[in-house]
């Protein structure tokens, strides 16, 4: 009876300090995040300009149903989806088969790690300074993709026409990660143990079986990792984009949702509009987070 | 990682301490701008020399961000006393009420009228809400058509005789000029202000009898004609045209200065001058360059020449009464200067006294701007100018670059604006 | 039989090497295309601005224009601002780092050694966080920080990254994998849960804690919008708010960008190839979870 009662008051200390480890983060983000988002929320529900001192008007979800119906929105969806799906499928396709090549080798491992590694030590300003430049139409990307094309003076308006500008800004966000997310493939690659292979090799599997039966099934923890990350990354682009149009590139090809709720709130002046809109995009990224996680609950891998 | 935490809440706190406030603090919010910086700096000093208790506290920002910041700052509730934006931007402030109105007494007017006596006619218009004024000009600005002569040479033109009068001899004169390397422009002409399309693309309609907003303020895009023959103009400049330049390329302005055989003419202000004396003082000595009225269509209705633009100062209304007054007894001293802000920073404040003086009249060019300004009218403002200039740009863009037919690129354009307007 | 393998042998042999050459041809010309644009930042701000954009682009300097460096650092006004901004960064950038590291692996451990009621929820609550956009709460985040008087100053910088999810995430996943006997076997022994985790938890998560710091410093070095609003005086500027701002500027050309652009990178750069170990080795900690 007093051991029930011992090991009960044992466990509630430790509930207690369980919650003492974790109230100053709790605290923290109640502050910074949870009161913002709910700020955020509580103001999409109003029709309220930045500037004006008047009570804003409740207009329940007039809002969101005015987004729904907007083309200029509705061309931001589909900006940030070709964005994500252009770029996170690139980089998770990339990453693997660099890293997979990365371990293959005996030499320069870790000069190819840290060469691929090193755009992502850039910050993203200087990174579109450098980029700009480099699509300026007399400066690098023409020149080369002029060299290996051989087809001198041809102008690919990297940031002129509307198809390349998405292009160039997936180029970009390519450039920028693929070299992060190869090292998290290098490292699942890594933590296979050795003597899984050895086994198979005894069975007589050559080196493509092992990638497709062994490599690729126990990396799946890895890749689902990367592609959540990846993903939600591709969907809070925003620098890219953002310094892309000051440079003089077209709006409307690469307004991503982001930029379209900065323009809203900045320019624009309509806090509860933009409001929606960012509310709009928070559920969009929980839902992409929760199919993830479900795909990755359903087989957990064990070696 | 004890000692750190101790460090880090050490930082906090000082940082916390460090910001409390002495007698008067007058913020001051403004865009960098070295040479202003310089000469501001120093009245601030000598306003505090002569006004003990109070200090001003001066902080500049990149002229791209400096929108931002400020309303990010009075969305707090947490304005500065006094800043400047250009009057696109500045207009919401003033009809959101956020604004100060001009404490005439406080600046050393007998009477409110005497401000609008010392200012040439008009200027203040766009800062006057409801009977009360709201800010005073820190500059105004009109843009004309610099020229390189050099280069005209170069091509077998007489810079003084064939410099372009028309936008269609601007398309001649910038074809005859560029040179490319295949479809890449390695010398243009002339190319435009792209993100400026209200002050200098705007007129370009108007010179074609088009409008913007009709009078009643209530329609869209009057004379879609005119508009489509313009946005025409833009798709045979552009690089799917006769390929003269495009919003992509380094700005013209930027490179006119290096006089490096990059860009023949430009489109820029009287403060271009300054620039050019600091970036490359040879060629501003050499007299090598010359500035040309704004061209207007062979068949235009109306001579309209680019719109001039302004940044005014305003003060913060929900500041202390106390704060308001210094704030416009200082403005009124730093303005008190306009000499030494024309031949130090190149800007100009439209006083009668300035336009009149010597100074002015010495100025190389002078002449060519006054006259583009006394026939122009100020730029479009409203409290959503910034996002109608926006749609131009798409608009205009999209013309360019994406190769949108000019009729569907305004009738998108004109259901925008349109929405905007009746938005409010 | 031996002839049989002998031929198999010769043949893959023969195929691997054709393997193996086209792989060092794909890594070297990735290599190259990554590298590239860093390379050109480097020789650039070498050059006199016409140098710049110039076709063909010419990738060795002609002569060394050691002026763009002495503009940037000394500023377009004479002020050297720009040390005090790239010390503002490290100011910013170390803090940050160290209480989100605290923070982190407080909460982390919390969460992964201790049962409470509504765990999962809290859990769950702090991950959701990660989904929120910056742009979303830019302006109550905003309201937030000055009311508590803290605009214009390290503590507005700082106080808004002090722990993010991501970390506590990351120290979760660490933690789970950790012997339970060792924590019971401290606790036998009279250990408070406090002693626990300064004296057990903490000296073994090193490699953890090193890659967690080394990833928030190199967030807070990039951050742009949050100090572009929160900072207003040139002393409290950081590196990309002096960048923005020295593009901005009217007398700046493409080669001074470029070495101001460089000057921000170097210390970054140097700090990857000195703790590279941390940089390479440390996302190892993503893929943990495998337990």
């Amino acid at each position: 009876m007093s051991k029930r009662i011992q090991s009960y008051s044992i466990e509630r200390q430790k509930a207690r300090w369980g919650w003492i480890f974790v109230a100053p983060t709790l605290i923290f983000f109640s502050l910074f995040s949870f009161y913002p988002i709910f700020n955020a929320f509580y103001a999409s529900l109003f029709r309220k300009k930045l500037l004006s001192l008047k009570p804003p008007d409740f207009i329940g979800f007039n809002n969101y149903s005015y987004l729904l119906k907007s083309p200029d929105f509705w061309n931001s969806i589909r900006a940030t989806v070709v964005f994500t799906l252009g770029t996170f499928i690139p980089l998770l396709i990339f990453s693997l088969i660099f890293a997979i090549f990365i371990m293959s080798r005996k030499r320069f491992q870790n000069f190819f790690q840290m060469a691929y590694y090193s755009p992502a030590v850039l910050s993203s300003v200087v990174a579109a300074v450098i980029w700009l430049l480099i699509f300026d139409p007399r400066g690098l990307a023409n020149q080369w993709v002029n060299f290996a094309l051989n087809t001198p003076g041809i102008d690919h308006k990297w940031l002129a026409s509307s198809v390349m500008v998405q292009i160039s800004a997936m180029m970009v966000y390519f450039w920028k990660y693929v070299g992060y997310f190869t090292i998290i493939f290098i490292v699942g690659l890594a933590s296979i143990p050795q003597s899984i292979y050895e086994a198979s090799k005894i069975d007589g599997a050559n080196d493509w079986k092992n990638f497709w039966y062994i490599t690729l099934p126990l990396l799946k923890p890895t890749t689902i990792l990367v592609s959540i990350m990846s993903m939600l990354q591709c969907l809070k682009t925003f620098s890219t984009q953002y310094l892309f149009t000051q440079g003089g590139a077209p709006l409307a090809p690469i307004n991503v949702i982001t930029l379209n709720i900065y323009h809203t709130a900045i320019r624009d002046h309509r806090i509860g509009r933009a409001s929606a809109m960012s509310i709009i995009l928070f559920i969009i990224m929980l839902f992409f987070t929760w199919l993830q996680f479900k795909f990755s609950r359903t087989d957990e891998v064990s070696y | 990682m004890k000692k750190l935490f101790v460090v880090f809440l050490f930082v906090i706190f000082v940082s916390i301490t460090v910001n409390a406030a002495t007698d008067i603090e007058i913020t001051f919010w403004t865009h960098e701008d070295p040479n202003r910086t310089e000469i501001e700096n120093r009245y601030i000093a000598e306003f505090e020399q002569a006004n003990p208790g109070v200090t001003i506290k001066r902080v500049t920002s990149g002229s791209g961000q400096i929108q931002e910041l400020i309303l990010t700052a009075f969305a707090a509730n947490q304005g500065p006393d006094i800043f400047n934006m250009s009057i696109e931007d500045e207009y919401a402030y003033i009809v959101n009420e956020r604004l100060a109105p001009v404490d005439f007494e406080a600046a050393g007017y007998p009477s409110l009228q005497a401000i609008y006596d010392a200012y040439i006619p008009g200027v203040l218009d766009p800062v006057t809400y409801k009977g009360q004024l709201y800010g005073l000009p820190l500059e105004l600005t009109n843009w004309c058509i610099y020229i390189n002569k050099k280069i005209f040479r170069d091509v077998g033109l007489d810079p003084e005789k064939d410099y372009p009068k028309t936008w269609e001899e601007m398309m001649e004169v910038s074809d005859k000029i560029a040179i490319r390397e295949g479809e890449i422009l390695k010398r243009r002409g002339f190319d435009f202000r792209y993100p400026y399309y209200l002050v200098s693309w705007v007129p370009m309609v108007e010179q074609l009898g088009g409008k913007l907003i009709s009078d009643d303020g209530k329609t869209a895009i009057i004379n879609e004609e005119a508009w489509l023959k313009v946005l025409d103009y833009m798709r045979e400049w552009g690089p799917n045209g006769r390929n003269l330049g495009s919003p992509t390329y380094t700005n013209a302005r930027k490179l006119f200065n290096k006089d490096n055989n990059d860009v023949a003419m430009c489109l820029t202000g009287l403060y271009q001058q300054g620039r050019i004396r600091a970036d490359n003082p040879e060629f501003y000595e050499s007299g090598e360059w010359m500035v040309v009225p704004f061209p207007v269509f062979e068949n235009a209705v109306k001579d309209v020449p680019a719109a001039y633009y302004g940044h005014y100062y305003m003060v913060n209304g929900q500041k202390p009464k106390e704060n308001q007054q210094i704030a416009w007894k200082f403005i009124a001293f730093m303005l008190s200067h306009p000499e030494e802000y024309l031949t130090k920073v190149n800007i100009v404040q439209p006083t009668v006294k300035l336009m009149e003086s010597a100074t002015f009249k010495s100025m190389p060019y002078s002449e060519v701007f006054k006259n583009d300004m006394a026939k122009g009218h100020i730029v479009y403002y409203g409290e959503s100018s910034a996002k109608i200039q926006s749609l131009i740009r798409e608009a205009v863009e999209s013309v360019m670059l994406a190769g949108v037919s000019p009729e569907d690129a305004l009738k998108t354009l004109k259901r925008k604006v349109q929405e905007v307007l009746e938005e409010g | 039989m031996d002839h049989k393998l002998e031929r198999k042998k010769i043949k893959t042999s023969y195929q691997s090497l054709v393997i193996d050459i086209f792989i060092w041809v794909f890594l070297i010309f990735a290599a190259l295309f990554i590298l590239a644009p860093t390379i050109f930042m480097f020789t650039a701000s070498l050059m006199p601005a016409s140098d710049v954009v110039k076709m063909p682009y010419r990738w060795i300097p002609g002569g060394f224009y050691w002026q763009n460096y002495w503009q940037g650092i000394r500023g377009n006004d004479g002020s050297f601002i720009y040390i005090r901004n790239i010390l503002n960064s490290l100011i910013v950038a170390t803090v940050v780092s160290v209480s989100t590291v605290f923070l982190s692996a407080l909460a982390g451990f919390g969460l992964a050694k201790y049962y409470f009621k509504g765990r999962a929820l809290v859990f769950m609550m702090i991950m959701g966080t990660m989904m929120i956009p910056f742009e979303a709460i830019m302006i109550p985040l905003y309201l937030v920080t000055t009311k508590l008087g803290l605009q214009d100053s390290y503590a507005g910088l700082i106080a808004p990254f002090l722990v993010n999810a991501f970390g506590v995430f990351l120290m979760r996943q660490y933690f789970i994998t950790f012997p339970d006997e060792i924590l019971d076997a401290a606790r036998i022994d009279g250990a408070s849960e406090l002693m626990i985790f300064k004296t057990i938890i903490l000296p073994n998560s090193v490699p953890a804690i090193a890659t967690l710091a080394i990833l928030t410093f190199k967030a807070q070095w990039d951050n742009l919008l949050w100090p572009l609003l929160v900072v207003q005086s040139e002393e409290m500027k950081t590196i990309p708010l002096y960048i923005v701002k020295f593009m901005a500027e009217k007398h700046t050309d493409e080669g001074a960008m470029m070495a101001v652009a460089a000057i921000a990178s170097i210390p970054i750069l140097i700090v990857f190839f000195r703790l590279s170990k941390y940089f390479l080795g440390g996302a190892a900690l993503y893929s943990s979870r495998k337990g």
